[in-house]
């Protein structure tokens, strides 16, 4: 690691959480026993779009075990209508019930809920709960859901177009007449869905005596969650305290209060009993947040060197059935900074988004995934139609050091990236110039090799002052609490929401650097609202800048005192030559540090214990508090290099070397941050070749199990090279930047445009995704077709 | 499905003997869980796909979501509980933290499942075989690379050193 001014920051430290999860030990929501608590099971809608007539449980209530049925007319009783309705320009307001009472909006809406003391029976009572439904059209694609003639997905919109924002920045289409020529460009990325391996679920323990709600549920926003659970059933929030202890895996699935936990949540305070609820696979991929699915086009301006002068862009995305976010939240980010590692000025943007009658979408890790795809992809457009190389078309348009920082067309502000450096170690890595001299040798042997670029500007940490200037209500400060015990103990918390990401071990070392003790020292307690401070949980890359800066701070502010004390104790005038080391006060003396013989413990006692001995003023304790707003927005960047081999007669991919340079500034703990990268690439191919969620022109999902929604296994994915830079960010403090999504965006593009180079002599380009062996196919076929009939 | 009688089956799970009463249907992932109250197997899809719920019975691996815990009577049945001795790490589990080899830990237990009975037939695998092997259980956070590392890495020290028990 490359960060000398740091001693804890960047250390090679395995992980803290591993010895409980290894060993069958972890606590996820299903682990957690409640003694006699009933078990919910949903009966779900099987039409994509449907009235309902009438719910008939006689027959349901009748068997053994059941305890109730309840549905939207009950559940309108015991909590409030979901709006969501921020005052943002473009956007149209939606009001949701809990659970539907006159029509159902997607194949998998649950319409009613049966609680039984087992699962099993439950589930038997499920199926003779009757629901009488008129069945309605159903919309099931955006090019359907903007014709006026459809039906309406919620008939209290005027129109499916949920949200419809435009800009225009410079001019153009001005430039697109000086050009030299205007090339045009289209992608497609289709629906996907976050496939957690542990499912939705949650317990719910309403203490009537107390007037309180205990719910436990992995969530990756613990607080806002409390927030709006709280609301909804009409409680304060000091009658909520949500739990959630290990979570396998959320990558965004796990944020918003879903209907399902809201429901279990007023059955348990309606009947005084526990009542808990574990989502099955095949609901997972019916109903659980699902996520992409746009068609984009992009239009360049460019001279006849290939240079950008004017770029457009036109987004429309399937937001499914229900507004869990606002409309805008995922496809604006994607218009905000579409441009990213080049430089031009005129460039506009139109970003429809439409409802239809799938599941309501939600932000998948890199909500903005598709935008590396189609900035690089319109990169190598612009050097095909021109006939120019790929590099020199990049080279031409990146951003210079010098022009940094470099104000977008659209405001947004990057500092302290590092485009071409990233993207010259990546070709340097693979050998760029040798890769043509093989792939030229290969051809000549009906061998088809490509290599694609992708170089990715990864918008990490949303700080108050963006959501603020997109129109956005929300925070984007974190909140933080820093104990130091009586016996020198470190326990500390922040309103972060682990889901696997390792926060207990890669916190611990901003903790470590900001007071002085060694990482393995740091105690992080996490995911219970009770306990951690009211932060705004984990979304986006924002752990790192957020949390991580937060815990530094606060800890700072925890050195200072100990020094503080420290310093008394020593007979010193002030502690500027005091330091706290490995937990030992160190003394600077002739340039040197020596050890004094007093210890963090030592203070401690003196703090807790003995607080006449403080230095005048002082209060007793050793307790610290705070919050910290990150600057508007923080980049990290990369450049993803990926060769592959397609095989003509089956359309089969192959990978050859997968390299990624990455510069996330300072890199809290080297180990984690190397597994989030794998993760997010591995999370980008596997969209990129196999994962759809596939809705027929009825809106029946065909993909409702793992046989059907394929996912990535170990045989299929390549090995990841990496190269790990450290560009501090200034305005951050520590310098971090944030990451963890840049992964999947760099997958995507990388991938598509590997395989368009190696089909290149074909004349074929990849527009859509998933890359599955039959599209290709199709393509290859069609350019054969076409190349006999010339 | 409808509700069926209780029987009682007396199921052997890491050397111990569990009188349980369950329906005939009951999956053994849930008997391990609820009426074992061992909760280290997981479920990850009901339908044998992910592999999160693997262990082993009489040595082998098996999904346990697929299998009836009725069956298992007359059977040894080994869950990830067993795995460490008294607190020390196996090599495998040692490994896979020392590789970064999982991050949310929910398939975990699986995969070690899987691999240690992969290792006990396969000493010197290499990373094809191992890439093969593990393609039957979901990983959705690392990536595999660091799994496949771990595994190699493993199988290393259990050549070197058969009675290895990690520190």
């Amino acid at each position: 690691m490359s960060h000398p001014e740091f001693h804890y920051i960047g250390q090679h430290l395995p992980r803290k959480e591993d010895y409980r999860l290894l060993t069958g030990r972890g606590r996820y929501v299903d682990d957690v026993e409640v003694p006699s608590a009933l078990h919910a099971c949903f009966v779900r809608s099987p039409h994509a779009h449907a009235r309902i007539l009438g719910i008939d449980a006689q027959a349901a209530l009748e068997m053994p075990g059941v305890v109730t049925v309840v549905t939207g007319a009950d559940l309108a009783l015991w909590t409030t209508r979901q709006r969501m309705a921020p005052p943002i320009e473009g956007l149209q307001a939606m009001e949701m019930d809990t659970l539907p009472v006159s029509k159902v909006r997607f194949q998998g809406d649950p319409v009613a809920c049966v609680i039984a003391t087992d699962r099993y029976l439950a589930e038997d009572a499920v199926e003779q709960v009757r629901v009488d439904y008129e069945v309605l059209p159903a919309v099931s694609s955006m090019c359907q859901a903007l014709d006026p003639a459809s039906p309406r997905v919620d008939e209290a919109l005027p129109s499916n177009l949920i949200s419809h924002q435009q800009a225009i920045h410079g001019d153009p289409k001005a430039r697109q007449r000086e050009a030299y020529k205007t090339v045009e460009s289209t992608f497609s990325m289709h629906r996907q869905t976050h496939l957690p391996i542990e499912t939705r679920g949650c317990i719910a323990v309403w203490d009537e005596g107390r007037q309180h709600l205990t719910f436990h549920v992995g969530n990756q926003v613990p607080h806002p969650y409390r927030t709006t659970l709280a609301g909804r059933l009409r409680l304060s929030e000091s009658q909520v305290t949500v739990i959630s202890q290990d979570v396998g895996g959320g990558f965004g699935q796990k944020i918003a209060l879903y209907r399902e936990e809201l429901t279990v949540a007023a059955v348990a305070r309606h009947l005084k009993r526990p009542v808990r609820w574990r989502e099955d696979r095949l609901e997972n991929l019916l109903a659980s947040s699902q996520a992409r699915e746009n068609f984009c086009r992009t239009r360049a301006a460019v001279s006849a060197e290939g240079r950008l002068l004017g770029l457009e862009l036109e987004i429309i995305e399937d937001f499914g059935a229900y507004s869990f976010y606002p409309g805008n939240y995922l496809a604006r980010v994607v218009a905000m900074i579409l441009t990213g590692p080049y430089k031009v000025q005129d460039y506009s943007y139109d970003v429809k988004v439409v409802l239809s009658n799938k599941v309501g979408n939600g932000p998948m890790r890199a909500p903005m995934a598709i935008t590396s795809w189609l900035m690089e992809g319109t990169m190598d457009a612009i050097a095909r139609e021109l006939g120019l190389d790929p590099v020199a078309v990049r080279r031409l348009n990146m951003l210079h050091p010098h022009e940094l920082p470099y104000t977008m067309a659209t405001g947004e502000v990057l500092a302290d990236i590092t485009p071409r450096e990233t993207m010259e170690a990546a070709l340097a890595a693979i050998g760029y110039e040798d890769f043509r001299q093989r792939q030229k040798q290969m051809r000549a042997q009906g061998v088809y090799l490509g290599l694609g670029l992708c170089t990715v500007v990864e918008s990490t940490t949303y700080g108050s002052r963006f959501y603020k200037a997109a129109g956005i209500p929300g925070s984007g400060h974190e909140a933080a609490w820093l104990r130091i015990e009586p016996s020198g103990a470190v326990n500390a918390s922040v309103g972060l929401g682990a889901t696997g990401q390792g926060y207990e071990t890669s916190l611990a070392h901003a903790v470590a650097e900001g007071l002085g003790v060694a990482p393995q020292l740091v105690h992080l307690h996490l995911g219970h609202t009770d306990i951690a401070p009211y932060g705004m949980g984990s979304r986006g890359a924002r752990g790192g800048t957020a949390g991580g800066s937060t815990l530094y701070l606060c800890a700072r502010d925890a050195q200072d005192k100990v020094l503080l004390i420290a310093a008394h104790h020593l007979g010193l005038v002030d502690h500027t030559s005091l330091r706290l080391r490995d937990g030992r006060v160190e003394q600077l003396a002739h340039d040197e540090w020596m050890a004094t013989d007093l210890t963090l413990a030592d203070v401690a006692r003196t703090a807790y214990l003995d607080p006449t001995a403080l230095p005048q003023g002082m209060s007793p304790g050793l307790e610290f508090h705070k919050t910290y707003d990150p600057p508007p927005m923080t980049y990290s960047n990369s450049t993803h290099v990926c060769e592959v081999e397609v095989a003509l007669a089956t359309g089969a991919i192959r990978f050859g070397r997968y390299v990624v340079a990455e510069d996330c500034g300072t890199v809290l703990s080297p180990v984690v941050v190397e597994g989030q990268q794998h993760g997010a690439i591995a999370m980008g191919l596997s969209g990129s070749l196999f994962e759809h969620i596939v809705y027929d022109e009825i809106g029946q999902n065909l993909s409702g199990t793992l046989a059907d929604y394929l996912v990535a296994t170990a045989h299929e994915l390549p090995h990841f090279e990496i190269i790990s830079m450290h560009t501090p960010n200034r305005s951050t403090p520590a310098g971090i930047k944030g990451m963890a999504e840049g992964g999947v965006m760099g997958a995507i593009g990388a991938l598509s445009n590997a395989v368009n180079d190696a089909l290149a002599p074909l004349g074929v380009v990849v527009n859509e995704q998933p890359l599955t062996p039959m599209y290709l196919r199709g393509l290859i076929r069609k350019s054969f077709q076409s190349t006999n009939k010339a | 499905m409808r509700a069926m009688e209780k029987r009682s089956i007396t199921l052997t799970v890491n050397g111990q003997n569990h009188e349980v009463m369950v329906e005939p249907r009951k999956l053994l992932v849930d008997a391990l869980r609820e009426d074992c109250r061992l909760t280290g197997t997981h479920v990850g899809c009901e339908h044998g796909v992910c592999g999160a719920c693997t262990v082993l019975v009489d040595g082998s691996t098996v999904r346990s979501c697929l299998t009836y815990a009725i069956q298992m009577e007359g059977h040894e049945v080994s869950t990830i509980e067993s795995v460490d001795a008294g607190g020390k790490l196996s090599p495998l589990q040692q490994a896979l933290h020392e590789e970064h080899g999982l991050q949310c830990g929910f398939c975990t237990p699986g995969i070690v499942m899987t691999f240690e009975a992969f290792l006990k037939h396969h000493s010197d695998p290499s990373e094809d075989e191992i890439r093969e092997a593990l393609s039957g259980n979901l990983c959705r956070c690392t990536g595999y690379q660091n799994i496949v590392k771990a595994i190699q890495k493993a199988a290393e020290q259990m050549r070197k050193n058969p009675d290895y028990v990690a520190p």
